[in-house]
This record gives C-alpha cells, structure tokens and sequence, in this order.
C-alpha cells in the first residue's frame, strides 16, 4: 500500500457527521484514524499521538481555528515532518479568497494543502503519496 | 412715449408770445408748459422730465445758453431749441455745441414752429429708444455674468468633484471636492493634467481625447484611493463636445463610492458566509450517501439506518436555515409592505409558548409567565413580534438544561415596553455574548454539542428590534443561565 508511511492520522472537525465519515472512510483503506472535535482538543492529542499526517477543519470555533492549529502543529519538530491539509467547504469559489496551491501560499498558510468537502478518499491519497514522493527526494 | 402726448416746455420772458406757442402746440396735441424766464425755467425743467424745450435766448436773467446748459447737464436726453429773434451764426454754433437740437429764428410761422417741433420730437423719441436698447443690453450682460458666478457658486459647493481638462490636456476648471478627493494640495488652472491626475484617470481622458469620433458617452472608472476600502472613488469622463463636431475637452465628475463599496464588502460576506453554511449540511449529507453506497466499506442495517437519520436531520437543518435566510431577506422588503396592528404581547407570549409545546415538555422545563397586567398595546407587525418572541423562547428551551426553568416577565417603563426571557440553562462566556448577534455564530463547546441550530436566529431577532427603533440587552453568567430584554417603544407607528 502506498500509504503505509501515514498509518496513523490525526482528523479534527466540529461537525461529528464529517468527522465521523472521513474516520469511517480513512479506515476502510486502513489507516488508525485519531479524531477531535477542537482546535484544542485536537493540539493535545497530537502531541500525545505524533500522528504520521494531519487533516484539519478549517472553520470551527473561530473562523479560523484550523489555521490556527495548523500553525501550532507546523511549529513543533515533529509536525514539521508530516503532511498537513486543510478541510473546508469555505473554498474559492464561495467566494473565500485563499488557496495554497504555491509554495508562498502553503508556507505562509502552514499547510501541505486544501481539501474540499466532502472528502474524496482517493484525492487524499494522492495527496499523501506526493508528499512522501516530495520528502523522500 | 407713442401712446401719450409728448410735454414741451417753453420758456420765454415775452407773455404774448409765450402763450401764443403754447396754444399753438395745444392745438396741436402736445402738453405745453411755460416758464417766463430763466430761472423758472430750469426749474420745471429739472423737476419734470420734458421731451422737449424750447428757449429763448435773452431774457432778462439769464441768458437763454445759461439756461440749456443747465437743463442739458442734468436732463441730456431733453431736446432742447433755441428760438431768438437775434440770430447769429455764433450763437448758432454755441448753441448746437452746449447740445442743442435746433435754432428757431423769430418771429416764426406756425408751421415752420410745429414742423421744427415734430422733427425735435422724432429725436427724442429716437434717443428714448436707444437709451431703452442700452439699458436692456446692460440689463442682459448684469444677468449673465450673474448667471456665471451662480454657476460657480454651484459647481464649487457640491459634493462631487468636477473637472475640466481641455483638448491640450490643461486643467480649466476645477472645484474644491475634486482636489480633497485626488488629494491634490495644489492646482491652478492651466496646470498639466499629467503632473496632477492620477495615471488612471488621466489614460481616460487621453483615450477620449485622441480618439477619432466623439462618443457623446460617459466613460467610468474606480479608483481605490486609500487601502482596503477606506477611500473609493469613481471618476466619470465625458467628452465637451465643440458645436463644430470637435472635442473642446473632457469633463471629469469625481464621486465618493466608500460607503457603496463598504456595504458590497459585507455583502458579499455575507454571500460567502451563506454558500459555505449551504454547503457544509449538503456535504454531510453527501458523505453519508458516498459510504453508504460505497461497496468497499461494510456497514451493518443499524448503521445504515442511522446515517440516513443523521443525513434527514441535516437536510432538516438546512431547511431551517432556507427558511431564515428567507425571512432576512423579506424583512429587508418588508419595511415597506409591513402590517401594522395592535398587538397584546399576552397573546403573542402565549402562542409562542405553544409553538413549542413539544420541545418544552421534551426537556421537562417548566415555564413561567409574569406579564403585567395594563401592558400598553403596541403598534407592530405581529408576524416580526411573534417571531422575536418564538427565537428568544426557543433559544431559552434549546441551551437550558434537564428540567431547567425559563421565566417570561414585561412591563413597562417611561417610553417602552419591555419583555424578559430568562433560562436557567448553560449560559455564556463574556467573548462569546460579545459575538452573539454575528450572523451565523454559534457557540461551539461541550454543552452545545448536539444543539440544532442555524446562527440566525438571534439575527433575525436583532434585526425585527432595530427595525421597530427598540434595544436589546443580554445578560449571561457562564453555567448559570442568560436573560434576554427586548424594549419596544410605545406608540411605534
């Protein structure tokens, strides 16, 4: 499997049906899924957990709290080293003017990526396994 | 002077002679007035105001010259003669140059009178004409220039800035909202466009000016002065057109846009903050669908059962949230179509109560009402009432606990009446009362897990308030519970 590198994923999300969907999905291609329903919550258990990779709401109890936590992740030496996304439905098109398709954009935002809801599994899997071809160059 | 008898004055020192021409002239038509010297003479002649003089030039005080200079120097358009029976071609002449029309030698015919008279009266009538034209044209000129000043005066106080630059692209007229608005410190006409316009408005102006026909048509463009929509302005260009077919120039009208920009700005925030409320139940919805059809993914009947209920309760929400976004945007139009009637609030308060009848008893909460018993009725729509009362009263139920409490109390007081709805439920934090009225907020924490809701509602109650020029005041302690008090003034129309 070409995921074998991310085993354990840390997903946090307000919103229990998506969290509880993209657990059931992440699972169902074999990944230890770790949810949280905070940007607090979700901080503590990655230092508990050392997740492999990391998939974020973006708006919960701010409107930016997945930036937030994404920025406290990316900060410690671990969270440094593993593949983070950002999950919204806030996206481009509603009119919410971010991205982070450049460089600039994902070091300034500190994240590997945004990912639009409702998650489909095969986009993040590609997702993580250009990380890992990107890291591993 | 056509439609009256033209008056004539006669001065002589000789009786029969003077009363002679004046019957003479009164048969002829005209008003004749006498004066039997010189002195008299000039007086009449300066308290009236003749159309013609006749003057003997000796009498026995003053010389008839003296007596033509006066009344010339004060009455010039008075056409005067000299009747003498010593004609001389020296008097003759002084006489025409103190502005004399005519010289009558004496004795004189009737005829040769009346024909010099009727000739001094044609003068006269001429000068009265011309004398008429110039003071019209002076008139006209007085209300032109009149005209021009009030025009600046215009142009110069009102709000939009105004420009004029001319087909050499010189700045020819300006006002002072123009220079505030392009932040120009210093500008005198004849300055260059381009040292003073900014590049923008200044390639507008150019490309109207040198383009080849002229587009009686007004060309617009936005121009974003201070950052983040601090200052805009829009500067709308419009040829001068040359009666010739030319440009004579290219008017500049500069508006500030600030504040329709400030409010677009919400706007569409607010448009974004509905596209991602609208998507986020329509992807949960969509996620429960994907698994459940995902044939790679084992779900048991129990499973499935519940993600269809969990997919029905999202859709359920989403509804709610059409329907709010609904009453937002009819309570904008409703200002003007709204319906306007008595309403007892005992009424309202009661029907509220058992709209939710079902979600009360479901939580055991127990509900007392304490309104006052004289409450002056209010003018309002009972709909927007009803509906400020069904919000409050359903927050109260939804974030109070197990067999909590909810107290409905009013009264009123000076100018308004006012209404408590007060829970002993879950309660808030000050950041989080601070953000409550945020169109879609909503508190999210431990307690509130699991609540319903679609972060308008209180929105919608704030909104129904402000438009009836009532407040609303919000009292919370975390954990105990939170008081909600709407005043409405009384008499609202």
């Amino acid at each position: 499997m070409t995921h074998n590198n991310f085993r354990k994923i840390l997903l946090v999300d307000d919103d229990q049906d998506l969290l509880e969907q993209n657990k059931t999905l992440l699972e169902s291609r074999g990944f230890n899924v770790l949810t949280a329903e905070s940007g607090e919550d979700g901080y503590k258990l990655f230092l508990k957990e050392r997740p492999d990779a990391a998939i974020l709401d973006l708006i919960m109890e701010q409107m930016d709290s997945g930036f937030v936590l994404s920025y406290r992740i990316k900060k410690t030496e671990h969270g440094k080293n593993i593949p983070l996304f950002i999950l919204t439905s806030a996206t481009y098109e509603t009119g919410f003017k971010f991205d982070a398709s450049t460089e600039e954009e994902k070091e300034w935002i500190k994240c590997d990526g945004i990912l639009n809801k409702p998650v489909v599994v095969d986009e993040l899997l590609m997702k993580l396994e250009n990380f890992r071809l990107t890291e591993e160059k | 002077m056509e439609n009256r008898k033209a008056n004539i004055l006669i001065v002589d020192d000789e009786k029969g002679l003077r009363i002679g021409t004046q019957r003479l002239l009164q048969d002829e038509g005209y008003l004749v007035d006498t004066a039997e010297n010189g002195a008299s003479g000039i007086k009449l002649a300066l308290e009236k105001d003749f159309d013609l003089a006749i003057i003997d030039l000796k009498m026995p005080d003053f010389d008839g010259l003296e007596v033509l200079r006066v009344i010339k120097a004060s009455k010039p358009n008075t056409v005067c003669f000299i009747a003498t029976a010593y004609a001389s071609y020296e008097t003759a002449i002084q006489s025409t140059r103190l502005g004399s029309f005519g010289y009558i030698p004496k004795p004189f015919t009737p005829e040769e009178l009346i024909s010099q008279v009727e000739l001094g009266i044609k003068q006269r009538k001429l000068i009265v004409d011309s004398e008429k034209l110039k003071k019209e044209r002076d008139e006209n000129l007085l209300e032109i220039a009149s005209e021009k000043s009030r025009l600046n005066t215009i142009v110069k106080s009102i709000s939009d800035g105004v420009l004029v630059v001319n087909r050499v692209g010189e700045i020819v007229f300006y006002n002072y909202a123009a220079l505030k608005y392009l932040n120009i410190s210093e500008l005198k006409i004849g300055n260059r466009a381009e040292s003073k316009l900014p590049k923008k408005i200044l390639d507008l102006v150019n490309k109207i000016l040198s383009s080849d026909k002229i587009l009686l048509k007004t060309f617009t463009l936005q121009l974003e002065l201070l950052p983040e929509n601090q200052l805009v302005v829009e500067a709308a260009c419009t040829p001068v057109p040359h009666p010739d077919g030319s440009i004579l120039g290219v008017a500049i009208i500069i508006s500030n846009i600030t504040q329709f920009k400030q409010i677009e700005h919400i706007k569409s925030q607010f448009v974004s903050m509905v596209a991602h409320e609208l998507k986020t139940p329509l992807a949960a919805v969509q996620g429960f669908l994907n698994i459940l059809l995902d044939d790679s993914i084992e779900t048991d009947k129990e499973k499935e059962k519940d993600y269809l209920n969990r997919s029905i309760t999202r859709l359920n929400g989403l509804k709610d949230l059409v329907n709010d976004l609904l009453d937002i945007s009819r309570m904008e139009l409703k200002t003007k179509i709204r319906e306007i009637e008595e309403i007892h609030l005992q009424q309202v308060v009661q029907n509220s109560i058992q709209m939710l009848e079902f979600e009360i008893a479901k939580k055991k909460i127990s509900v007392a009402i304490t309104l006052e018993k004289e409450l002056p009725v209010i003018k309002a729509d009972v709909n927007e009432i009803s509906r400020m009362i069904t919000n409050l009263v359903s927050n109260a139920v939804k974030y109070n606990c197990e067999g909590g409490k909810i107290f409905i109390d009013a009264s009123a007081k000076n100018n308004y009446v006012w209404i408590r709805i007060k829970d002993s439920g879950i309660g808030m934090k000050p950041e989080e009362k601070s953000r409550l009225f945020t169109e879609f907020y909503r508190i999210k924490n431990e307690k509130t897990r699991g609540i319903s809701g679609t972060g308008l509602g209180l929105t919608i109650v704030k909104r129904i308030v402000d438009s009836y020029h009532g407040k609303i005041e919000v009292e919370s302690e975390f954990g105990t519970g939170t008081a909600f008090t709407v005043y409405l003034p009384i008499n609202t129309n």
